[in-house]
């Protein structure tokens, strides 16, 4: 039955992880984005939150919902620090749902420790007008091996990734297999032919370091095919990080106008409070209207995964809805913020990059 | 738990409002060209199909909720309706705010809303229409003009807002039951609309029209208003739901067979108009679980809170707003022949332009969200 009713639990999981985002992520935020960097002390604090190591869930029983819900008020603090936590989470996640036996043995244990474990799937690539549905990346079947070819593009901290899950059209040949199905594959950073560019600076969300990663006649086990021989769904990997995405920016866009909203109380602009302009009041009212139809969304996308539906449709109507959104958005924070939302000062020209960014994105996240 | 499924017993619902929206499609043309007949009490096919509120009464246990059910009833709406409504606003308030006297002297009857004036629409304090108490015949006496009364031309009655005697350098907001037949009481006949002309919308004129005290009934403003916390959000299902038919029909007629949206690809593999039927379909589903959570919020808190007003207030900026969109967008896509006379599709482009007008214009809705998201009365914003 229809029902929005958090549970006791995901109560729980809210308020802390609103207050964790709050206290610890926000602080860190600008400096991270102006230092192109995330500070060890941060990314231990982001990995003590647990959450990466709770997608192992012994019985399978990780919550999408609730990963949506948390996903958000981590955002809301930072996005980029979010999205810092949600690149292994979508890794362990494809591991754990998808994985082979032998996969989950070798790989999950590396993220069970204390300290941030960085891995990340390998999704986009780096061509203009670049789409999933148009992979440029080969699997090709050689002598019982994989061999990757391609490169891919904007992988979060791949410098220090163990392990990047990229994601390849799959054909006994290569050419133009544009029809071939995509699958993933199970590369370490460290094996023959993978090459880490350096990065070169981002739009936003720049603290992720995300940089290019060529693969040249990478040979890939068959063993390291996710799900093995003839096996894993990509197309749901990539309905995961749109659905995480859509949470991720979700939090984002609420982040702006909580910032706006007591700014424009107080600015006073010929006489009365900026607030008070009928202009700005409806753009703030857009705002929360839009912010919460986004959850719902989103919420709806997580449900599907969570309930093991196919959540295709439901995860890119959640994206298109919440990139349009949180860039309008975005948009209308750094507006009312005047010649401060263009200055670095303030966070809202960061929110407004880093919305931009994120909306351009996939398979870097996950519920 | 946060769950988007619909009851086997919802879904029952579901198919019977898309069973008589089915058959109401065939009437659609011919009411739509007759603006001056008022809908039927009922279709013919009627009497071979259950009735709906019946049906949701039977069901209630076992739907998501009664006002959850009944909205997604709502969001499969189509005109003409299968069965005309046999309660309007008017009556709703009787209901919430009338001494059992009065429930009982006006049960039964229908009874429409009269507030809106040629000089009157979202204002409330431009109503001119005015009332004064005879005392020596217990009488009030109403003078007034009131305009686009929905479902008067079929009712027994409205329920007329009026402005009482000074009082204390107030006139204030009185409510009275006027009921047809009454002296002093002249219609004006069906209103002539772009659209939506299959609803039966009347003007009338009051001149010295005298009721009895018992008519009046002890309503302001303010709780005029609460009945529309109810009501919003099933306009916003309905405007949604005229989006939506055209939204169908834009894809029938633009997908060549075999034609699907590809949900699994990019932005940027998609043609122009895959990518703007996507996003459309996108805005229609957003605005369809944001009347749904004001429905689930209503069935959890009840309808007479601040957070409803909030949430119904919500809702209908989400279905003014996407009903415009829309249907201007569709029939951008699918060219000249949508304009032919031959096709629904124009139809619907003018039924739902009213959708972000009337029920609380989307500019009213937004004060409302917004006074309450910045805590600003009235006098701070408006």
């Amino acid at each position: 039955m229809i029902d929005f009713e958090l549970s006791e639990d995901q109560k729980l999981a809210q308020s802390a992880m609103q207050e964790f985002a709050a206290s610890v992520m926000r602080p860190a935020a600008q400096p991270s984005d102006r230092a192109s960097c995330i500070e060890p002390a941060t990314l231990s604090a982001l990995w003590s939150t647990g959450l990466v190591q709770a997608q192992i869930d012994e019985d399978g029983g990780r919550s999408p919902v609730l990963n949506a819900i948390v996903l958000e008020e981590l955002a809301a603090a930072d996005a980029t620090l979010a999205l810092a936590l949600a690149a292994p989470m979508a890794f362990v996640q494809a591991i754990v749902d998808q994985g082979t036996p032998q996969q989950k043995e070798q790989l999950l244990p590396l993220f069970a420790g204390d300290e941030f474990h960085a891995a990340a799937i390998a999704c986009m690539e780096p061509q203009f007008g670049f789409d999933v549905s148009r992979l440029q990346t080969t699997a090709e079947l050689v002598d019982g091996r994989y061999m990757l070819n391609g490169t891919k593009a904007l992988v979060p901290f791949a410098a220090s990734c163990s392990h990047f899950l990229v994601i390849a059209r799959v054909g006994a040949r290569v050419g133009d297999s544009r029809g071939d199905p995509a699958a993933a594959f199970i590369v370490p950073r460290d094996a023959k032919g993978v090459a880490v560019a350096e990065p070169r600076g981002t739009l936003g969300l720049r603290a992720l370091q995300m940089t290019e990663v060529a693969f040249d006649g990478v040979l890939v086990p068959a063993a390291m095919r996710l799900g093995g021989e003839g096996g894993g769904d990509a197309q749901r990997l990539i309905a995961s990080a749109r659905a995480g995405l859509s949470a991720v920016l979700t939090g984002l866009a609420r982040g702006v106008l909580e910032y706006v909203m007591p700014y424009t109380k107080d600015r006073v602009v010929f006489g009365t409070a900026l607030a008070r302009k009928q202009v700005i009041a409806f753009r703030i009212a857009d705002m929360h209207i839009d912010i919460a139809a986004m959850r719902w969304m989103t919420w709806r996308a997580a449900w599907e995964l969570e309930t093991k539906q196919d959540a295709t449709r439901s995860a890119c109507l959640a994206l298109t809805y919440a990139a349009e959104r949180a860039m309008a958005i975005a948009d209308e924070g750094v507006q009312a913020f005047g010649g401060h939302g263009y200055v670095r000062a303030h966070p809202i020209e960061m929110w407004y990059r880093n919305a931009r960014a994120a909306t351009l994105l996939e398979g870097c996240a996950g519920v | 738990m946060i769950d988007f499924s619909l009851t086997a017993a919802d879904q029952r619902l579901v198919q019977l409002a898309k069973e008589e929206a089915r058959i109401s499609r065939t009437y659609a043309r011919y009411y739509d060209q007759n603006e001056d007949l008022i809908e039927p009490e009922e279709l013919p096919e009627a009497k071979d199909l259950p009735n709906r509120l019946d049906m949701l009464k039977e069901l209630q246990s076992q739907t998501s909720g009664y006002a959850i059910a009944e909205s997604l009833m709502q969001l499969e709406y189509a005109d003409p309706r299968m069965r005309r409504n046999k309660s309007g606003l008017g009556d709703k308030i009787v209901a919430y705010a009338g001494t059992p006297e009065q429930k009982t002297k006006f049960a039964g009857k229908l009874l429409s809303i009269a507030l809106t004036e040629p000089g009157a629409g979202s204002d409330p304090m431009a109503i001119r229409a005015s009332a004064r108490y005879d005392a020596e015949t217990d009488e009030w006496v109403l003078n007034g003009e009131k305009i686009y009364c929905s479902q008067f031309g079929a009712a027994d009655g409205a329920m007329v807002l009026a402005r009482g005697p000074l009082d204390n350098g107030v006139r204030p907001f009185l409510a009275f039951v006027v009921e047809k037949g009454t002296p002093g009481l002249t219609l004006l006949g069906q209103v002539k609309k772009m659209g939506i002309r299959n609803w039966d919308t009347e003007d009338f004129v009051l001149q010295d029209c005298r009721v009895p005290a018992i008519n009046k009934i002890d309503a302001d403003f303010k709780k005029t208003m609460i009945v529309f916390n109810g009501t919003r959000p099933m306009i916003a299902a309905y405007a949604l739901a005229i989006g939506r038919n055209l939204l169908e029909f834009t894809r029938e007629k633009l997908l060549g067979s075999g034609e699907v949206l590809d949900y699994a690809g990019g932005r940027s593999g998609r043609s122009a108009i895959h990518d703007r039927l996507i996003r459309l379909e996108a805005l229609a589903d957003a605005t369809r679980l944001s009347i749904l959570h004001c429905k689930w919020a209503e069935h959890r808190d009840g309808v007479m809170t601040e957070g409803a007003k909030i949430e119904a207030a919500t809702a209908k900026t989400m279905g003014g707003m996407a009903a415009r969109r829309l249907t201007q967008e569709c029939m951008e896509m699918l060219g000249p022949l949508a304009l032919s006379e031959e096709f629904l599709a124009e139809k619907w482009f003018r039924d739902a332009r009213i959708f972000d007008i009337f029920e609380g214009a989307g500019e009213v809705n937004r004060l409302i969200v917004a006074r309450w998201l910045l805590g600003y009365s009235q006098k701070e914003l408006n």
